[in-house]
């Protein structure tokens, strides 16, 4: 959140964002994706309305959940097509859900035909440590070993972590945005653009994950 | 400004009272309370005061209340307090100039509040009134007692909900759900006062804390009557443009019937504390009860005024500044000699009872006219009738009066509201005032019988009774001001500004009523409550009167009509008045006015005769008041004749007291109010006959006179009124008809039984009509109202998703408490238990799950064979024989239609009419051939071989069949995305064919080495994407735009650029209907309000049905009581909503009207069985491997897919934009028109 404002100088204007949940089914992409989007529990969910994925955290962001469908296999690659941005869901207690995160980042790659595609690495169900089958080092090494992605546990159920996974997502997709601008020399947010501010969000983004992360992100 | 002049000159006495103390002591007299005032507070208090007040718009600061402002106060609170009460009285005695409208309080009035405004001035509604104005909340406590809590809430509530412009909202309204909030909360109060049954300790104890359980009670009852009635207004298709109006003046009603049973419970807990304090609670007598009942709640008659010795001389100036103000304002320059005549009446009537006529310091003179003008002051009711045998209550004075007084209100209220709309006829206005003065008299001729019961308290209510009189004299003489002013200028049509006279003649009416039924209430219990009975011979019908009368009528009607325009202004006959001292019982028969004043109606001399044979009972004087009151013209005599029998006008009541009181003069009184009346009245009948307005209203009048007091309606007989009467009319009387039955002795014990029937209606939550919360047995006793057919939705999905929030063990528990604590409310037992029965036998015939629900017979058995039969013996027996059937029988019983939750598949004729022949199926005998060819071992025919057309249809078939067959349970609590023994076998089904379709399409392509057949092919698939859009399968189209779409096809460049701009233009329109931006935005568009046949795409439902479940909690908090943690309740909102999502999709589930063609069904099974593989990943590995061997990466270093999963470092930048380079290609070939195929 701190990084929130900043966002908005790098940015100059509103942009929109499309963020794809994607995970094995049951491991609480929809309740990361609906803790994220509606914050607090004013009334009821709605999620058949236009507006129940799209979230305004100075960019306009848009989470393309795939929860539901996990097994309309074909309807993959609709939905990595429109993300800017992935998150890779699997829950700490389940070593399968782990597995299935690498087909779905293979298939990232292949379609984006990007390695450098903006991935967070979430490890859900963070609240059920006693039934944890994966290990924080575990989980960890994969993230790195995956382009250095970064790795967050969070608790859907105890909205633990949760904004921090999109904005730092938020984050790398702007950053990924600002420099393919800047290297087609057609970047309309030059003047916006302080290197050395960026350089701090950078910075401070990393203390910022260090202290969620307890340590165990190396940088 | 000219408001800061004003203030400087008025500072001292704007002084609000902001530290009166909590001393409810009247003993200091005036004078010393205004020197007080100034001197000790008003030097400190006035500058802040005047300083704040001229920054403020809304509240004038009462203008010098002469109410004491001696005593102190206590602190504002500062948290927002939804009631406060007052404890202290507050009269504004000035005339509010401009439009803010200051409430009156008395002590115990308890009010809504709706804002307070930082000068500590609060926006409020009066509960004992429904008046709405500004109060000060000095005056004030908060009013919060924890066992009223729940009523107060409940009445938010309603207010909130009654107020919110819904009313005309059949959901709303069509059940009683709205009404149970106010029902849980008085069960609540008793509860919490420990009499929630008559038979409690404590109401048996204490005979007040008895009569006021039952007044609520009986008004609590009086309210869910009032709401069935609005049910069945709305149940009703809209008849006419008028009907919304019905419906709102029920529900203005209703609010005020709930502000009443608020006020009752406040009273009734005043009076339970006040026991509990005493810690002598039994053996009371009863007299002592009777005025601590009356003694702290709301009255709007001040006690003060009993105690005439504090008033002391305003009495005389009250009345005669009255007078001199409505010489002013409401006598036209016509009639001086009236209004000297008046004025002289007043004085001699002030003096000739000074010290008593303290009561009649007219308040609501004073008063402004409150905005919300339905002051039906109904909360001054005090049901006396506990006692007393049932079969005589109707005939209790004190019913009498309840009744009569809400009949005046009604008319009243009508009235006033009538009188915002943007105009009216004169006949209308006419009319209106007439009926509410004819109630008002009917009233007073019930206080007149009071008065004459006990001559001491006769007394004490005489000047109430003064006042009330001429509250109704002075709104009548409004009416003929308006309505004469209107036939100057030559209209019939009365513009709403000119009704302010009227509206506050109104209001004051209302209060001064008010006023004194309450005295007169206090009259009653002091001298207990006596039958009624000559009186109401009187108020009864005599049918064939009534005929005689319409006879009568007719033949005048032309008469006045002749007459119209002859009438002169009369002048005011001092001469008219009977003799006094004829008055009594025993009535003289002299009938004197009417030919006076109207000599020229030609029928006048019948009328007197027609008068003579039907009233003989009736004093003298009240016919002359009668013919005087209202419309004096000859010609309205035998309406006066009909509301005569039942109206009684008010007179008798003013001189019953006086004569038996020799004091002072009554002779004299009486006949000056006499002359009174009869001018201003008489010169009012000349207004409405010039004005044109015959008969029309008058019948219009007897009939809902007519309706309201006998059940002999005159309808039949003047069946051509109808259209005339506004259509409020018939809705008022039967309400007051209603309201007076209400009253009657077996409908408050069927109240009693039914308020404290026992219900968990607390515990529910709502939402816009529906429920979105509650525990289970709520729920239960929902689902099995007695009142109510259950909302079909809440039914249906409880079935579906009970399971998700209950075990079926429980549930049927549940319900076999719901049928045992049922028999504590006999009244209601019957149909509540048809209704379990009834839930038992829908779930075992349609919603029966043998694997969960199975074990739930170990309860329903026993149940059906011991406790269902022995009630309903068929019942028991067929739901015994039902859990036989389920036993042994696979899928539900009887299986229920499409729309229905259940089983879907079985209705299936239900859109595509049987007769429509099928279209033909588009196939060659070439293609039948080639089919056969295949079928006995020879080549393998392609998709080309085949029409598009066709084989979207059988492609539509195919998964229609599977999406037919999904059952709704299938769709609960995520039961497809089970790893491992899900149940949802044809949910996973679908997914599967939607999968193999996409990967027949990529392996249909990807097996020609050539690109332009490769290109023949897509373009092959565009056509049959596009077949299935005309087709609306969207599961099939969108499982052909993700394989055409997917990385593996559209990399084969070389291909694309032979493929037609036509066709990709085409997919570019099929593309975008399947895009899942903004959530499928376009696809939800298409899919809603869509008629069948159609084949949605499943996933959105599933996503949808996923996310309901992950974004909404299990369980609720009911909101709570007090500073604890509300109850957890379920949530079930969440099911409603799962079970609307399955709703949408069982909409679809019905079969398309289509040829099936099976060799060629055979075929695409075929080629689907050959493009599965054991594991999806190899199949897109597979494909994906054999898209780069077809069309290699155009970069120099081929690279291998990324699957092998180098490092990612491996990759330069310049190859980064050699992809990006390739995107690029990719994006210009597409548009780049191209010749090809």
């Amino acid at each position: 959140m701190i990084i929130a404002p900043m966002l908005t100088r790098i940015v100059g204007h509103r942009r929109d964002f499309n963020i794809v949940v994607l995970g094995a089914g049951g491991v609480g992409k929809s309740c990361l994706t609906a803790q994220f989007v509606q914050n607090i529990w004013i009334e009821a969910y709605d999620p058949t309305i236009e507006d129940s994925y799209r979230k305004q955290i100075d960019v306009d962001l848009s989470s393309l959940d795939t929860a539901g469908t996990e097994q309309f296999t074909a309807m993959r690659e609709l939905y990595m097509k429109t993300g800017q941005g992935f998150l890779l869901v699997f829950s700490i207690i389940s070593q399968s859900s782990l597995h299935e995160l690498s087909e779905l980042r293979e298939q990232i790659i292949r379609i984006k035909d990007d390695e450098n595609v903006p991935i967070v690495i979430v490890g859900n169900k963070s609240d059920l440590e006693e039934d944890r089958v994966i290990s924080r080092s575990k989980a960890f090494s994969v993230s790195q070993s995956w382009g250095n992605a970064p790795y967050y546990e969070t608790s859907a159920r105890r909205r633990a972590n949760v904004d921090e996974v999109f904005i730092d997502l938020c984050r790398q997709i702007i950053r990924k945005d600002n420099t393919t601008h800047a290297q087609r020399e057609e970047d309309p947010y030059a003047q916006y653009r302080d290197p050395g501010r960026e350089r701090h969000a950078h910075r401070k983004r990393k203390t910022h994950r260090r202290k969620r992360e307890g340590g165990c992100m190396i940088l | 400004m000219v408001m800061a002049d004003e203030h400087s000159a008025r500072s001292s006495i704007h002084v609000l009272p902001l530290n009166i103390l909590k001393d409810h002591s009247r003993t200091s007299s005036k004078d010393s309370k205004h020197s007080r005032n100034m001197s000790s507070k008003g030097s400190n208090r006035t500058g802040a005061s005047a300083n704040s007040q001229s920054q403020i718009t809304p509240p004038a600061t009462p203008n010098g209340s002469q109410e004491d402002l001696n005593q102190q106060m206590e602190p504002l609170q500062p948290v927002f307090h939804n009631f406060l009460r007052a404890f202290y009285p507050f009269h504004p005695t000035y005339a509010v100039a401009d439009s803010t409208v200051t409430l009156p309080l008395n002590e115990g009035d308890v009010i809504l509040v709706h804002s307070i405004h930082t000068n500590g001035w609060a926006d409020g509604t009066l509960l004992a009134s429904g008046a709405r104005g500004w109060l000060p909340t000095n005056y004030c406590e908060a009013y919060d007692p924890e066992s009223m809590r729940n009523l107060l809430k409940a009445l938010l509530n309603f207010w909130d909900l009654l107020k919110s412009g819904l009313a005309t909202d059949n959901e709303v309204f069509g059940n009683q759900e709205f009404m149970r909030g106010i029902i849980a909360g008085v069960r609540y109060l008793l509860e919490k006062s420990n009499s929630l049954t008559r038979e409690s300790p404590i109401v048996q104890g204490n005979d007040g804390l008895r009569r006021n359980r039952k007044a609520l009670l009986s008004d609590l009852s009086s309210l869910v009557k009032t709401a069935k009635r609005l049910q069945e207004y709305t149940a009703r298709p809209p008849q006419t443009e008028t009907e919304p109006d019905d419906v709102n003046n029920t529900v203005d009603e209703m609010i005020l019937k709930a502000f009443k049973i608020v006020i009752r419970g406040v009273r009734f807990l005043d009076v339970w504390e006040d026991d509990c304090r005493s810690r002598q609670p039994y053996n009371r007598v009863m007299a002592t009860v009777a005025e601590e009942v009356y003694n702290p709640p709301t009255p709007p008659a001040d006690s003060t005024s009993f105690d005439g010795s504090q008033h002391g001389d305003p009495a005389y100036d009250a009345v005669s500044r009255r007078s001199s103000r409505s010489s002013a304002t409401g006598l036209s320059g016509s009639q001086p000699s009236d209004e000297q005549t008046k004025r002289q009446s007043y004085k001699r009537m002030s003096s000739a009872y000074s010290s008593n006529a303290t009561t009649s310091r007219p308040l609501s003179m004073t008063r402004p006219a409150s905005i919300h003008m339905k002051r039906q002051s109904v909360s001054h009711r005090l049901s006396l009738t506990a006692s007393i045998p049932a079969a005589q209550r109707e005939n209790l004075v004190s019913e009498k009066l309840n009744s009569s007084h809400d009949t005046f209100l009604s008319f009243l209220g009508s009235f006033i509201g009538r009188l915002h709309l943007q105009s009216q006829s004169a006949a209308e206005l006419l009319f209106s005032v007439k009926q509410s003065v004819t109630a008002g008299r009917q009233m007073l001729v019930v206080v007149e019988a009071i008065c004459a019961h006990d001559r001491q308290s006769g007394e004490a209510l005489e000047a109430s009774r003064a006042a009330m009189y001429d509250r109704i004299n002075k709104l009548a003489v409004s009416a003929r001001e308006v309505i004469n002013s209107s036939a100057i200028e030559g209209d019939d049509v009365v513009m709403p500004q000119q009704n302010s006279g009227l509206l506050t003649a109104a209001t004051s009416c209302v209060k001064a009523a008010g006023e004194c039924v309450a005295k007169t209430k206090f009259v009653i219990e002091r001298i207990g409550d006596f039958e009624f009975e000559p009186q109401s011979d009187n108020l009864g019908t005599h049918a064939p009167a009534i005929d005689a009368i319409v006879e009568d009528q007719s033949g005048e009607t032309k008469a006045l009509e002749s007459t119209d325009e002859v009438k002169p202004v009369s002048p005011s006959p001092p001469d008219i008045p009977p003799e006094p001292a004829s008055r009594p019982p025993p009535p003289p028969l002299i009938i004197p006015t009417y030919e006076k004043p109207l000599p020229e109606v030609p029928t006048s001399s019948t009328s007197p005769d027609e008068e003579e044979s039907q009233s003989h009972l009736l004093p003298v004087n009240t016919k002359a008041m009668q013919e005087n009151e209202m419309v004096e013209s000859a010609t309205t005599d035998s309406s006066m004749g009909s509301s005569r029998r039942s109206l009684l006008p008010p007179l008798p009541n003013m001189t019953g007291p006086l004569m038996t009181s020799g004091d002072y003069s009554p002779s004299e009184i009486s006949s000056a109010h006499d002359s009174d009346f009869q001018s201003s009245f008489r010169s009012g009948s000349i207004a409405i006959s010039s004005t044109g307005t015959s008969s029309t209203y008058l019948s219009g009048l007897r009939d809902s006179e007519s309706s309201i007091l006998s059940q002999a309606s005159t309808r039949a007989t003047t069946p051509d009124l109808s259209q005339y009467v506004p259509r409020t009319q018939p809705s008022i009387s039967e309400l007051s008809l209603s309201g007076s039955q209400s009253t009657l002795a077996d409908e408050i014990d069927e109240g009693e039984s039914k308020m404290l029937e026992k219900t968990f209606a607390h515990e529910l939550l709502h939402k816009d009509g529906q429920i979105t919360g509650g525990t289970l047995p709520a729920l239960v006793e929902r689902l099995t109202t007695h009142d109510s057919t259950p909302d079909s939705m809440f039914v249906s999905t409880f079935y579906l998703t009970f399971r998700l929030f209950v075990t079926p063990v429980d549930l049927a528990k549940a319900l076999v408490d719901r049928f045992d604590y049922v028999a504590e409310s006999p009244h209601i037992a019957g149909p509540v238990r048809l209704r379990v029965y009834n839930v038992f036998k829908g779930w075992l015939e349609s919603h029966w799950r043998d694997l969960s629900d199975n074990e739930a017979l170990s309860v329903i058995e026993p149940f059906a064979t011991e406790k269902l039969s022995k009630v309903l013996p068929g019942a028991g027996k067929r739901v015994l024989e039902l859990a036989q059937k389920v036993t042994s029988t696979d899928g539900p019983l009887v299986p229920r239609l499409v729309s229905s939750m259940g089983k879907t598949s079985t209705s299936l004729a239900q859109y595509v009419p049987a007769d429509t022949p099928l279209p033909p199926s588009y196939m060659s005998k070439s293609q039948i051939s080639v089919l056969k060819n295949w079928k006995m071992g020879g080549s393998n025919p392609t998709i080309l071989d085949f029409d598009p057309l066709e084989l979207a249809r059988q492609l539509t078939i195919k998964e229609m069949n599977i999406f037919c067959s999904i059952m709704p349970e299938e769709l609960l609590g995520s039961e497809w995305t089970k790893r491992s023994g899900s149940n949802a076998v044809n949910v996973r089904a679908m997914s599967t064919l939607s999968t193999d379709l996409s990967n027949l399409v990529a392996d249909t392509i990807l097996q020609y080495d050539d690109a332009k057949k490769r290109a023949t092919i897509i373009k092959h698939w565009i056509k049959i994407a596009h077949k299935c859009l005309e087709l609306n399968n969207y599961d099939s189209l969108m499982a052909i735009i993700c394989s055409l779409n997917s990385s593996t096809i559209v990399r084969l460049k070389r291909t694309w650029d032979m493929v037609s701009q036509k066709r990709k233009d085409m997919l570019k329109t099929l593309q975008s209907i399947v895009e899942p931006d903004k959530n499928y935005a376009v696809l939800r568009r298409r899919l809603h309000d869509h008629v069948p046949p159609c084949l949605p795409f499943v996933g959105t439902y599933l996503t949808d049905l996923t996310f309901v479940d992950a974004g909404n909690p299990a369980t609720k908090q009911l909101p709570g009581v007090g500073d604890g943690e509300g109850m957890s309740v379920i949530n079930f909102d969440k099911h409603t909503r799962t079970a609307k999502i399955i709703g949408e999709l069982q909409r679809f589930q019905i079969p398309y009207r289509l040829h099936e063609v099976p060799d060629l069904q055979e075929w695409l099974q075929a080629q689907i069985v050959r493009v599965k593989s054991s594991s999806e990943h190899e199949n897109v590995q597979q494909y994906y491997r054999k898209s780069l061997l077809l069309e290699p990466r155009e970069t120099s270093h081929a690279r291998t897919s990324p699957i092998e999963g180098q490092s990612p470092f491996s990759l330069n930048q310049k190859e980064k934009f050699d992809i990006f380079g390739w995107t690029h290609s990719r994006e210009k070939a597409q548009s780049a028109p191209t010749s090809s195929i």
